[in-house]
């Protein structure tokens, strides 16, 4: 799906040492630059020269049978948006799936945008440069269950498990960072390709859609893998890694039975392909964390803070084997992971997807530090995955520790077949069906 | 059917051209505009003036009850003038600054204006000690009328402050910032939207010349604006306060508010003013 995904890596390893090699030689060439142009190929960097990608030009597929940004390598800059949807009538809504769906393929391919009269604003933000890049971008829109209220005679093809979602015990929900009519996720190599995206497509649909809220989040980059090295996660800022125990993405039908609706399903046949977002925004006690002991922080999430390996395991890919531990020995019973995934047959059909990023916001009025996980994650069906994971994780010790503070629950519409396609089309073919045969 | 920006502009082929597709409309087209628009501001800030003089009296006399109801009465006629107001910022900071845009909030010193004397009348209660302030605005309410009456209007500014009003709406009177003691925010909106509806009709022949589909557009916009605004209005002529207009409405004023934002800042290219 990637362009550059096999000719990146080798070539980044030759960039570093090529750049490495240059701080080395930097300093016989620094008196020279003293009098010459500060741009001189062989001048050592200046303090503002450009951090650099070889990675902008990285482009994701947006047709096909689901959308992407799910099951495709999570990068490093992520951005959750929600919506309301201000459109008055069908008409206004498709012209939004429209729009939307034309402003997407545009910025997930990238290309020149057009110049227009200088007297006039120009049609982008330009914080890309005049050639949009799409490094690495996915846009995913997902709907909820406001949308399915009576403004568009949606109401009759809501897929099935859809829901306003509703606190749980530890909740703290701020209203102004709850729910929406759409919710749009932004995924790619850094924030600045996020935000100019965001700002597309907020300057294309102003009758259309309002931000509700919006939180970013990323995911530290690792040091590339030594030969025969396994893959390790990313760390949160809890400081443990993040994403060990998810399911297999690559394995197509692990995906169609935990991720994907199926087709033929219970759901209704418009919704086949999609999927259930659900979104928290969880706030992290991160002073207090920070003072708690090792061992406890490592009891509490059933792992091993240096490896990210279970309690009784070496690596972070080992298997925890609760089996042996049935008194909750090793493994607390209570511990984070033990009680989101028991494993055993009974809760294999509550497995979900992870897609999580860290936010950092700034600070608390108590000049506490206001971070925590922007948590996403898909599933087939919702009430078997997140609700499920949710309530048998309701009261973990983990809870000290963490304030949901905002969030909501979305169903990520099918995928883009091909550009007679559009995003949304299946949802409003099938309710207008419903309402010429009503 | 409606267009996204880029689709119109598509529409229009301005792509296809390369630069200055838009001829500058002949300066003498613009006399007439520009100077119906001055006669507009001064009428406006003559009202202002008055006005103010009745707001601060009242406030010198310890009326509270009548400096309240002239509130949001006077500000209305500031508010619809705001875009050649603003062109002297100090005064702009001294009559109308909010709380917020000062470090020390309501006790910085240099914190003056309707809404220093909005924060003692809706939110402490009382005209007491109010004098000061009350004199300060007067002053330089009258201070505005003498610069406005001395300078000559530059048509781009005049233009532009039809999307400047509507960015005003859009980012301080959506939410209710504007007004937070009182609010009374509604006479503050119809005021930045009646003054931003003023220049689009002052500028409506030109326009018309060069995009009708354009002119529609934003008329039909300022129309939904207007019956929304128009739920609210009282029978003595005045405004509900702001916590009474229902989120269902807020978010139907966002959509034609925010596109007129966007569609008026074509305006003074479309006219061909730099
Ligand atoms: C700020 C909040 C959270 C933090 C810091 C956090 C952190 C972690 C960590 C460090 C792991 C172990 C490594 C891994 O398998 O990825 C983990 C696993 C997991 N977490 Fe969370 N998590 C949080 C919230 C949640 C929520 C809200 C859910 C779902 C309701 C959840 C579901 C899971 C699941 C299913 C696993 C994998 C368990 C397994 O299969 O062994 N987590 N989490
Ligand atoms: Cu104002």
């Amino acid at each position: 799906m990637k362009d550059s995904d096999s000719k990146n890596a080798p070539i980044s390893t030759d960039r570093r040492r090529v750049l490495m090699g240059l701080g080395a030689a930097g300093a016989a060439v620094a008196g020279a630059s003293l009098t010459g142009n500060a741009f001189a190929a062989t001048a050592p960097a200046q303090v503002t020269e450009a951090p650099k990608s070889e990675k902008t030009q990285d482009h994701n597929a947006f047709h096909g049978l689901h959308q992407n940004g799910i099951v495709n390598p999570r990068p490093a800059a992520g951005m959750m948006v929600s919506f309301d949807v201000l459109a008055q009538d069908r008409e206004d809504l498709e012209r939004m799936f429209r729009t939307l769906n034309e402003r997407i393929t545009f910025l997930m391919t990238g290309g020149a945008v057009p110049q227009v009269d200088p007297k006039l604003p120009p049609l982008d933000s330009g914080i890309l440069g005049p050639v949009v890049t799409p490094d690495n971008l996915t846009i995913t829109v997902s709907v909820g269950d406001s949308l399915f209220d009576d403004r568009f005679g949606l109401e009759s093809v809501k897929p099935k498990r859809l829901q306003r979602m509703v606190g749980f015990p530890n909740d703290a929900l701020e209203a102004d960072c709850c729910h929406g009519d759409l919710s749009i996720q932004f995924c790619s190599n850094a924030p600045d390709s996020n935000i100019h995206a965001l700002r597309d497509i907020v300057k294309n649909l102003p009758d259309l859609l309002l931000v509700r809220w919006k939180q970013e989040g990323t995911v530290p980059a690792q040091a590339p893998l030594k030969p025969g090295q396994a893959p390790e996660s990313a760390r949160n800022f809890l400081g443990f890694r993040d994403g060990s125990a998810n399911p297999d993405s690559n394995n197509q039908k692990t995906m169609n039975e935990l991720v994907w609706v199926q087709p033929g399903s219970d759901e209704p046949a418009w919704a086949a392909n999609g999927s259930y977002q659900a979104v928290r925004i969880i706030r992290n006690f991160v002073e207090r964390w920070d003072r708690t002991p090792l061992q406890e922080q490592e009891a509490i999430f059933g792992r091993v803070k240096t490896t990210g390996a279970p309690m009784d395991g070496k690596t972070e890919a080992d298997v925890p084997n609760y089996h042996n531990d049935p008194a909750g020995k090793i493994t607390k019973l209570d511990s984070h992971i033990r009680l989101a995934n028991p494993r055993t047959a009974e809760t294999q059909r509550n497995l979900i997807l992870r897609r999580p990023f860290n936010y950092s916001n700034g600070v608390n009025k108590n000049g506490q530090l206001d971070m925590g996980l922007l948590f996403i994650c898909y599933q087939a069906d919702l009430e078997k995955g997140f609700i499920t994971v949710q309530t048998r994780l309701n009261g973990e010790p983990l809870e000290e520790y963490l304030k949901p503070i905002g969030g909501g629950y979305f169903f990520t519409l099918p995928g883009v077949v091909d550009s007679n396609d559009f995003i949304g089309r299946s949802l409003l073919a099938a309710s207008a069906h419903t309402t010429k045969t009503a | 059917m409606k267009k996204s920006p880029l689709a119109l502009l598509l529409t229009f082929g301005v792509l296809q051209t390369s630069m200055s597709a838009f001829a500058a409309t002949a300066p003498l087209d613009l006399v007439t505009p520009v100077s119906d628009y001055k006669i507009y501001v001064t009428e406006n800030v003559d009202t202002l003036a008055a006005d103010t003089q009745k707001f601060t009296d009242a406030i010198k006399k310890g009326d509270l009850a009548t400096a309240k109801k002239l509130f949001p009465t006077t500000r209305l006629s500031y508010e619809s003038i705001e875009p050649i107001a603003e062109l002297f910022s100090d005064l702009d900071a001294s009559i109308d600054s909010r709380e917020d845009d000062h470090e020390n909030g309501v006790k910085a010193e240099d914190f003056t204006g309707f809404h220093r004397l909005e924060y003692a009348l809706f939110s402490q209660n009382t005209t007491k000690d109010q004098g000061v302030f009350a004199d300060k605005l007067l002053a330089d309410v009258k201070e505005l009328q003498s610069r406005i009456a001395g300078i000559t209007f530059p048509p781009e500014k005049v233009v532009g402050g039809a999307a400047a009003l509507m960015e005003e709406v859009a980012a301080t009177k959506l939410s209710g910032e504007e007004d937070r003691y009182s609010h009374t925010d509604l006479y503050d909106f119809q005021g930045n939207v009646d003054g931003s509806k003023k220049i689009v009709d002052l500028f409506k022949p030109q326009l018309e010349q060069s995009d009708k589909a354009f002119v529609a557009k934003v008329e039909k916009n300022f129309a939904t604006v207007d019956k929304i605004l128009a739920k609210y209005k009282t029978k003595d002529g005045g405004y509900e306060t702001y916590d009474k207009v229902k989120e269902q409405d807020r978010k139907a004023l966002a959509g034609p508010v925010n596109t007129l934002a966007e569609d008026l800042s074509q305006m003074r290219g479309k006219l061909g003013l730099n």
